[in-house]
């Protein structure tokens, strides 16, 4: 039997009991839009976790911090600073000076090795007459696109006495001459503008000195929901000349001072804990989001599953509801089945044509209900939204919970529909297959 | 006997268990049926006639005993290859039509040839030619309910003949019909026949004779001759007659 005559008889014979067709079906429409409408949610709550979490966006990159021993351990996971010129008398410390850097940028699957540095002393920024207190970072090869930052304005590429700035830093400028009762400044436009820089140091007698650098702020960076949206980004080498002046001169050695911080940049997330626990072995302290995310991900992978079984519970109803109803169409078409075999149909033909009826109930209910199972989640969504702009009026923070729908899990949902009409045929279409024809034309 | 017999039957037996009984419908049966006859088998009901229609097409199969068909030994088939055997060499006509009742005439008459794989311009053609060969061209977009019983016997036998067989099978295909109706049907067959076609009917209408090239009387499974069957039928006449007057 060729498969469009094939295909057009089990439409033809779908055709003929539309009305108990489109019963049955409705029982797979109710399990299929159960699967994807709690499956899109647990994907939902999934999404709405990961990107509330802070610095979760980019999962390619590892931070790793110097180990400072024992007794500094917690300082420095907190700050990262009193790095630079610290003393080396704790004997199992590991700084990421240049060589530790070749190491780490020797592990399999390391794109790129970026140290990072902090001003060791309090600076002012000043763009007219507003200024704000912000934490300058130094980046080494000057190209901030390598630490998978995106430009709102402006460059990534940093020269020497220029600046990039996080999206938040033009909210911290304040108006040093404000009372109380007066309107807030209106946030100045940074972009292609010349800011002071003041740094400022006491000597050992308790005067202050002040040193006064003019900078070009070059770009303005997207928001990147980690620590770069509040930091002012300057070549390494100015970070340097700075840190020196507070150092009062003396030089800072990176083959023995190393660096603050070193972010590592993975080819790809899925080597990311493997890289992050190789850099832990080095002795130093690697800490990736990946590894939180993952951990995450495993919980609502198991949701996922818990939410997709209890959908499949309504699918494995609606498959006794398609077995049932197959069996009663082959009581009823057991003459049919007899005449079918007297003019030519083979066993395989006969079998054919049952389990392709009952698949196509599968599959029609796995359309009806991936319709509904998708415009739920749409209609939850729009709930849901209403619902959060409720809260935030309150002034509560949302959480930005939705129904997410992937592509995948419709086709799967269809595909899976049909299997459920297929398998759920396999036996009343095995029967009709091996009716006797004898018997089946005498059947009354 | 100058060719081989198109159908030859050696020792047939077919026995089917009721219960606790065993009911040899077919009790050995030696047959040969020559290509291009008519041949016609008598026998009241429970002779065993339509078990061995059904055997010689393919629909059941033997306890014991061989069947060769155009040389193809059907005891030896399998399901599988039997369909095809169907599909192929035999037509079949029943006593109920066997209609599909939600298809028009001209889908039941192309049925057969879906499972035949033949494409639906050529499905097309010879419907209607062979629905015109029964003179109901005309009719050939009703349903099976808009037509009379001849009417629905004709389009059995054009379903019958689409996939050109060698042999036409008919299990008492006037026994649902009315005398003129039956009587054309019978003329059909005979004119099918004439084409070179060989067929087969089993009834128990004896005003079959007339058609015969061959006539096959059958007792309790056993082939008799027809002095033996008369007699036996007129003495199911006397039993009726008894019955009719108790």
């Amino acid at each position: 039997m060729r498969f469009w005559d094939l295909f057009s008889l089990i439409i033809e014979n779908l055709n003929r009991r539309k009305g108990r067709v489109a019963l049955t079906a409705i029982g797979v429409v109710i399990g299929t839009a159960a699967v994807v409408l709690l499956v899109s949610l647990a994907i939902g709550l999934q999404k709405s976790a990961t990107s509330n979490l802070w610095g979760i966006n980019d999962l390619s990159r590892i931070e790793v911090y110097p180990n400072y021993g024992e007794a500094m351990m917690v300082e420095a996971k907190i700050g990262g600073g009193g790095g630079g010129g610290g003393g080396g008398t704790v004997s199992n410390q590991k700084l990421l000076t240049t060589s530790a850097l070749a190491d780490i940028a020797l592990i399999p699957g390391v794109q790129k090795v970026i140290p990072r540095d902090y001003l060791m002393g309090s600076a002012v920024m000043k763009a007219g007459t507003l200024e704000a207190w912000t934490n300058i970072m130094g980046i080494a090869g000057s190209d901030l696109d390598d630490m998978g930052y995106l430009s709102g304005q402006g460059t990534l590429e940093l020269r020497k006495g220029t600046a990039i700035v996080g999206s938040w830093v033009v909210n911290n400028f304040y108006d040093p001459k404000i009372r109380p009762g007066q309107e807030p400044p209106v946030p100045p436009e940074l972009m292609d503008q010349r800011v002071k820089l003041v740094l400022s140091k006491w000597t050992n007698d308790g005067q202050e000195v002040k040193k006064t650098i003019t900078l070009q702020i070059v770009g303005v960076l997207q928001e990147m929901r980690n620590e770069a949206d509040g930091s002012v980004f300057v070549t390494m080498e100015d970070l340097t000349t700075w840190n020196e002046w507070f150092n009062n001169g003396k030089r800072i050695n990176r083959n023995k001072d190393g660096y603050n911080n070193v972010i590592v940049r993975a080819e790809s997330p899925e080597v990311v804990v493997d890289i992050t626990n190789q850099i832990n072995e080095l002795g130093f302290m690697a800490y990736s989001p990946q590894s939180t995310v993952e951990g995450i991900n495993s919980f609502f992978t198991i949701l996922q599953i818990i939410f997709g079984g209890i959908g499949a519970i309504a699918l494995l109803v609606a498959a006794i509801g398609i077995a049932n109803t197959m069996t009663m169409a082959i009581l009823e078409r057991t003459r049919e089945i007899g005449l079918m075999k007297a003019i030519g149909a083979t066993n395989k033909d006969v079998l054919t044509i049952f389990l392709g009826e009952a698949a196509g109930i599968g599959l029609l209910g796995g359309l009806g209900g991936v319709l509904f199972g998708w415009g739920g989640s749409k209609i939850l969504n729009v709930f849901a939204m209403q619902y959060l702009a409720s809260q935030a009026q309150q002034g509560m923070l949302g959480s930005g919970l939705s129904a997410v729908t992937p592509t995948w899990l419709l086709l799967f949902a269809i595909i899976f529909a049909t299997m459920v009409g297929f398998l759920s045929g396999l036996y009343p279409a095995l029967r009709a297959a091996t009716l006797e024809p004898v018997m089946a034309l005498k059947y009354e | 006997m100058s060719e081989a017999a198109f159908i030859q039957i050696q020792d047939l037996r077919k026995t089917f268990v009721m219960g606790k009984q065993k009911v040899h419908a077919l009790a050995g049966i030696d047959l040969n049926i020559l290509r291009g006859s008519f041949t016609v088998i008598m026998g009241p009901s429970g002779s065993g006639k339509s078990t061995l229609l059904y055997l010689l097409g393919g629909l059941d199969r033997a306890t014991s005993g061989a069947i060769h068909v155009d040389d193809l030994a059907l005891e030896k088939m399998d399901e599988n290859d039997l369909g095809i055997f169907r599909r192929k060499k035999v037509g079949f006509i029943f006593q109920s039509f066997n209609l599909i009742s939600s298809m028009t005439a001209f889908q039941n008459v192309t049925f057969p040839m879906r499972f035949a794989g033949i494409k639906g311009a050529e499905r097309q053609k010879r419907a209607a030619i062979l629905l015109s060969q029964v003179g109901l061209a005309n009719r050939a977009h009703h349903r099976p309910t808009e037509l009379s019983g001849g009417q629905q016997q004709r389009v059995a036998i054009a379903r019958a003949l689409v996939n050109n067989p060698p042999l036409i099978l008919a299990d008492e295909p006037t026994g649902n019909l009315d005398t003129t109706s039956g009587y054309s049907i019978m003329k059909l067959l005979s004119a099918l026949n004439k084409e070179g076609r060989t067929i087969v009917v089993v009834t128990h209408d004896l005003r079959m004779r007339q058609f015969a090239s061959e006539m096959i009387y059958l007792l309790d499974g056993l082939v008799v001759s027809e002095a033996e069957y008369e007699a036996a039928a007129s003495f199911e006449l006397q039993e009726k007659e008894v019955e009719e007057a108790i």
